[in-house]
């Protein structure tokens, strides 16, 4: 079945191309059933930082070699003390879009247990791809104070 | 005749300068630059540099572009690891002020700063000429006795350590608590 006749409330944006918003209790339960529909591939979890909102918008990428056909399902959750359950039961790989995510802007995933350093090694700041995160000025306040070597 | 210390010197820097050895390690996109110059197209080998897969063995050691602070702990391991004398060549706009990653946060700006470069190319990125137009600059100093960043990097290895250890804690102060084998 495709994604339009599972989910009647989903949009389509153009031709192949569908999008599910939706809350967060239910992802778990929309990529099960896409999973089992002919939706086999986990293409990425992505995450927007919407500031302003104050929240984080994490969307998860389906694509279904049958019906060519993919699938954004989006959800929003409140950019300070919120979390995501982990979904790395349902596809293995997402468990590194969620270290990454964790590492890159702070977002808690409940249930992963490798949730650590990933890229960054020893990073003491707040997560570096936040919007809050003045990267001009972190790097006017370090790399160019680094002093030169002075040679007498 | 007899040859005094200096005279030595000057005949052993003249042998090793048309026999240097590069360590192949590269990063950022310089690295697509080495193919052709390596290769048969500029062929290096002319000059007497060829690639060598241990740093042990090498005696130039060629940046190739931006590095990560991640990334600057391997090549200060792999330049510690090099044997007196060797020589650095900075590659690239990235090497000399950031390049096009100047405001990025895990990129270092001044190679400089960490280890000593001898011979800068600008450019983003250099073309085969201009680094063959390197080696022969380097060469001319090995030759003259100027190309001497390893004699800086025992004179002011504190120095150089420290900034190090800023970059590696990506804080200005309170450095003493990064330890020495993090890079491992």
């Amino acid at each position: 079945m495709m994604a339009k006749e599972l989910f009647p409330e989903a949009q389509e944006l153009r031709k192949g191309r569908i999008r599910i918003e939706t809350i967060k209790d239910k992802v778990t339960e929309i990529i099960k059933k896409l999973k089992e529909n002919g939706y086999g591939h986990f293409v990425m979890l992505s995450c927007v930082d919407w500031i302003k909102e104050g929240k984080f918008e994490l969307v998860y990428q389906m694509w279904s070699y049958e019906y060519r056909e993919h699938v954004m399902i989006s959800i929003k959750i409140a950019r300070e003390g919120d979390s995501m359950v982990t979904l790395r039961d349902l596809f293995p790989q997402i468990e590194t879009y969620e270290r990454e995510i964790h590492e890159m802007f702070g977002v808690n995933f409940v249930g992963n247990p490798r949730l650590g350093e990933f890229i960054l090694e020893g990073w003491p700041h707040m997560p570096p791809m936040r919007k809050d995160f003045d990267t001009e000025k972190f790097v006017k306040e370090l790399y160019y104070k680094i002093p030169e070597v002075k040679e007498e | 005749m007899t040859l005094n210390h200096d005279d030595w010197g000057k005949v052993a820097r003249m042998m090793s300068k048309r026999s240097l050895w590069m360590v192949h390690f590269c990063t950022g996109c310089g690295a697509m630059e080495m193919p052709p110059v390596m290769t048969s197209r500029y062929d290096m080998e002319r000059f007497g540099m060829h690639a060598m897969a241990t740093p042990r063995q090498a005696d130039v050691f060629l940046v190739t572009g931006y590095l990560a602070v991640k990334t600057l702990k391997r090549v200060v391991q792999v330049y510690e690891q090099m044997r007196d004398p060797k020589y650095v060549i900075g590659f690239g706009s990235c090497t000399i002020n950031g390049g096009m990653y100047w405001d990025s946060y895990n990129t270092i700006k001044d190679l400089s700063k960490y280890i000593p470069v001898d011979v800068y190319i600008a450019g983003c990125m250099p073309r085969p000429e201009a680094i063959i137009d390197s080696f022969l600059k380097l060469m001319d100093m090995i030759d003259k006795g100027e190309a001497i960043g390893w004699k800086k990097y025992h004179k002011y290895y504190d120095q150089y350590k420290k900034n190090q250890r800023m970059a590696y804690a990506y804080r200005l102060d309170e450095v003493e608590d990064i330890k020495e084998d993090d890079a491992k």
